[in-house]
């Protein structure tokens, strides 16, 4: 970014960019310039929003890993405290971060500045359920997760909602965290939550294998269900070597 | 990924799907050919998941394969046939924008054979007259472009990387058009007028739009060239004054690290391939006009 305002600088003659409105190169005829200078005005606003978006997602990933962190806390004494916490972030990721995704994405901002935020939300998809898991054992839906954001906006205007793509690369993000957990719960003995979250990841997988195939831009997909089906192996390995 | 598959062979009978990358595509042939169509009916575009109360008799029709004994996996598999149904929506509009890009491609590809003839020094009123009949096959397919968009709302730019390519050259060819028919630069607005395009539903993108003049100046040098050749000598002396104008009004803009400013970047190119026509054609006297102006221009 700092380079653009020295361009402007440089070629345009003008100093500040934001007076680039009124100035009107020499040589430019009338009605081109006219042209130019509301595009440019497009331009800018819209490279200030992607920047905003891309900012409030960096923070919502940020802070939703701190949540995932804190689910990972989780040992056979502590579970209740530890969720209650990780709850309790959850939430104010939500409030904090979220709701300012939420007031920057409206209309077709929504699609078009897909990548600039899609990371985050995925982020965030993948804390959540992670929460909802260990805390009731099953996979928290789109739509309920969709509810939980609704409160976040203004009821006069569209209310932002994470979409299937963001929700199904979230999961797959999800599953290497559950990885995780498995492994820990089968070193600290509990074999039984470990089978559980085995079976969950293999139905996540099995699921996610068949839609791929349908998503808009499968390539990042792709790679996510080769490393889910690596983490899926490590638990299965886990589980084996401990009844050895 | 290879060091995967041993792994997997020896203990297929744990993992649910062996060969993961590949079967899953033909299985879902299968699937998809009798699950689809009930979901398809009932799901709106918006409200992903089924209602619950449909949950019992579709799970226990559609999932043979499984009996996981918890009612967690199966509202888990409900979700997900309700995203398959749809993830096959938008498939199939993507597919049905796919077939109009198609016909706009061909019709680019006339107009553009069609005025590359400018080159061949035809009278220019003549050589106009085809690719401006193409215009009006572009203006009805995005007329219908636009009625598949109707159908959702706010996607706009889901799709829009499906025809983005296209509509650059349709610019890029419409505007060039428009220069040798008026020697001035055309507008977005007069773009979008021209393509019937309307900012309510399907508008001109603007980078697309910038994107196209980027293409359209590539052409300039060429047609230069071959004026001079034709013996039109005040050519060059036109398009340097418009190019260097457009040049001027670009750098107005702010633009990202990305495609436009490299097609922006590569404009200067045009212009001073065009700078030396004009020098040549001016050394060697060929211009009829001597002005001091032109002369600082060359300094």
């Amino acid at each position: 970014m700092a380079s653009k305002p020295q361009r402007v600088h440089q070629f345009a003659g003008t100093s500040v960019p934001g007076s680039m409105k009124k100035r009107r190169t020499m040589t430019t005829d009338c009605s081109m310039s006219d042209g130019f200078v509301k595009y440019a005005d497009y331009l800018n606003g819209l490279n200030e929003k992607r920047e905003r978006v891309v900012k409030a997602s960096r923070d919502v990933t940020m802070n939703s890993k701190k949540v995932i962190f804190q689910v990972h806390r989780i040992s056979k004494h502590n579970k209740d405290e530890v969720l209650e916490k990780a709850e309790k972030d959850l939430a104010s990721v939500t409030d904090l971060y979220m709701s300012r995704l939420v007031k920057e994405l409206q209309g077709t901002d929504f699609w078009k500045l897909r990548r600039a935020y899609s990371p985050g939300v995925q982020e965030y998809v993948e804390a959540a359920t992670l929460c909802k898991f260990c805390k009731s054992g099953t996979l928290l839906s789109l739509t309920e997760l969709n509810a939980s954001l609704l409160q976040l906006s203004d009821p006069s205007v569209e209310p932002l909602q994470i979409n299937v793509l963001d929700y199904l690369l979230g999961l797959g993000d999800l599953t290497g965290e559950l990885m995780r957990l498995a492994i820990g719960r089968i070193s600290d003995g509990d074999l039984e939550y470990a089978k559980r979250i085995c079976q969950f990841v293999r139905d996540i997988y099995r699921e996610l294998s068949l839609l791929v195939p349908h998503m808009d831009d499968d390539t990042e997909m792709k790679k996510k269900m080769e490393t889910m089906l690596q983490s899926v192996l490590k638990i299965e390995n886990g589980q084996a070597q401990s009844w050895l | 990924m290879r060091a995967l598959f041993p792994a997997l062979s020896s203990r297929c009978h744990v993992s649910p799907c062996p060969n993961p990358l590949t079967k899953p595509l033909t299985l879902l042939r299968s699937v998809s050919d009798t699950l689809p169509y009930r979901l398809l009916c009932s799901s709106s575009a918006s409200a992903p998941p089924p209602p619950p109360s449909m949950a019992d008799d579709n799970t226990s029709s559609t999932s043979p394969s499984t009996a996981p004994g918890n009612n967690g996996s199966a509202s888990v598999e409900k979700q997900f046939e309700g995203f398959r149904s749809l993830l096959d929506e938008s498939g199939t509009i993507r597919e049905r924008i796919r077939s109009v890009v198609m016909e706009m491609e061909s019709a680019v590809r006339v107009m553009h054979s069609g005025l590359l003839l400018v080159h061949q020094s035809l009278p220019v009123p003549e050589v106009l007259e085809k690719p401006r009949v193409q215009i009006g096959v572009l203006k009805e397919l995005y007329r219908r472009l636009a009625d598949i968009l109707r159908e959702c709302p706010g996607q706009y730019y889901r799709y829009h990387g499906d025809w983005r390519s296209e509509t650059q050259s349709v610019v890029s060819l419409i505007a060039f058009l428009h220069y040798l028919e008026t020697g001035t630069l055309l507008l977005h607005a007069e773009a979008e007028e021209k393509l019937g395009l309307d900012a309510s539903n399907v508008g001109l993108d603007i980078e697309d739009y910038l994107t196209g003049l980027c293409f359209m100046s590539n052409e300039m040098p060429r047609y230069v060239v071959n004026q001079v050749t034709a013996g039109d000598y005040d050519c060059p002396r036109k398009v340097l004054k418009f190019l260097t104008n457009l040049h001027a009004s670009f750098r107005m803009l702010n633009l990202r690290n990305d495609f436009l400013r490299k097609k922006f970047d590569g404009m200067k190119y045009d212009l001073r391939r065009v700078e030396e026509v004009y020098y040549d054609v001016k050394i060697r006297g060929l211009t009829a006009e001597d002005t001091t102006k032109d002369q600082k221009t060359e300094a």
